[in-house]
């Protein structure tokens, strides 16, 4: 039983510290955020598993978390404010040709993640970007057209 | 023939950002969150802190001494230890502990079952039930300086031990918090 709820607890304080320590996933992940993926992940293993290292300790544990996760997926499609809770809303960094200073500072974010957001999606300047959002899955998603386009 | 996927009209409900981008942005929300954000930095701060500090063990605070008026006794020991993590609780001995030859000491049951006591170092000659606890007993020529209690708590949550020269009646008990 203790095993169980080593599990419970260990996947779901992960999943509250990466949500706090924020969205930068995928393509705006820097080489030094995986030291903070590999250590977390190494970390919780070792209380996880405590002294047990019994093929059914990891078979009930693997199976403990994977019905978190089911959980945590099954209530985030279920209900919007908990998705809202747990993914946070999709934020707008940038729009006609002005940062979101507020957004971009408090998340944590510079001016050169949207830039190489904008260059990897085939802009070639900010002035070419209409929107630069930063979705729930921490990816910056860039709607072209340029400063005209939006001011009309 | 394939039932087909059951389908639903669209229903543009996402809020749009200046009547054009549906985006869904929650900026009240979001700055509860950062106000939320904000507080649980602090606490991992403070958590950190109190760690460094030894409140969750192995640091300056968990660590306590303690020794008899007599100088018979000195108990060091960690007052704050961890589940299934190594601690040693540490009796020094004056040269007035030892009587007839011979130096006994008496610690409670706790030593063994909460405390989750590994080894005795050095060994004792013998041990023997009283009183609720274990009376080890150093020979005449043998008696060491110290006797260190190589311990590993089996359970998280509080207990109490007590360490006792029967000879002098000088006694301890103590209090320990286990964290998980």
């Amino acid at each position: 039983m203790a095993a169980v709820f080593r599990a419970v607890f260990g996947y779901l304080f992960l999943v509250f510290v990466v949500r706090v320590v924020g969205r930068r996933p995928g393509k705006q992940m820097a080489p030094f955020d995986y030291v903070l993926i590999f250590f977390l992940g190494g970390l919780t293993l070792t209380g996880m598993v405590a002294n047990d290292r019994s093929l059914t300790n990891a078979f009930v544990q693997i199976i403990t978390v994977a019905l978190c996760h089911f959980v945590l997926t099954a209530l985030r499609r279920r209900s919007n404010r908990f998705a809202v809770w747990m993914d946070g809303t999709p934020l707008v960094l940038l729009r006609n040709g002005q940062w979101v200073e507020e957004t971009i500072r408090k998340m944590n974010f510079s001016r050169d993640d949207i830039l190489a957001a904008m260059r990897s999606n085939g802009q070639r300047n900010l002035h070419e970007v209409h929107y630069a959002v930063l979705e729930r899955s921490g990816m910056i998603t860039i709607i072209p057209g340029g400063e005209e386009k939006g001011s009309q | 023939m394939t039932t087909p996927a059951r389908t639903q009209s669209i229903d543009d409900s996402v809020p749009r950002d200046r009547n054009e981008l549906s985006v869904g942005e929650d900026l009240d929300f979001q700055r509860r969150w950062w106000r939320f954000e904000h507080a649980v930095w602090i606490v991992f701060t403070v958590i950190v802190a109190l760690d460094v500090a030894g409140v969750f063990g192995r640091g300056p605070v968990a660590k306590v001494h303690k020794s008899t008026p007599d100088g018979a006794m000195n108990l060091t020991y960690e007052q704050f230890q961890r589940f299934q993590t190594p601690s040693i609780i540490s009796i020094h001995f004056g040269p007035n502990a030892v009587r007839d030859g011979k130096l006994q000491l008496w610690v409670s049951q706790s030593v063994i079952t909460k405390a989750g006591n590994q080894r005795i170092i050095p060994e004792p000659a013998s041990s023997e039930l009283k009183d609720q606890g274990l009376l080890y007993t150093w020979p005449s020529g043998q008696h060491p300086d110290s006797a260190d209690f190589a311990v590993e708590p089996a359970s998280p949550g509080i207990y109490y031990f007590s360490v006792r020269l029967p000879a002098l009646g000088d006694e301890f008990t103590e209090r320990v918090v286990v964290w998980p």
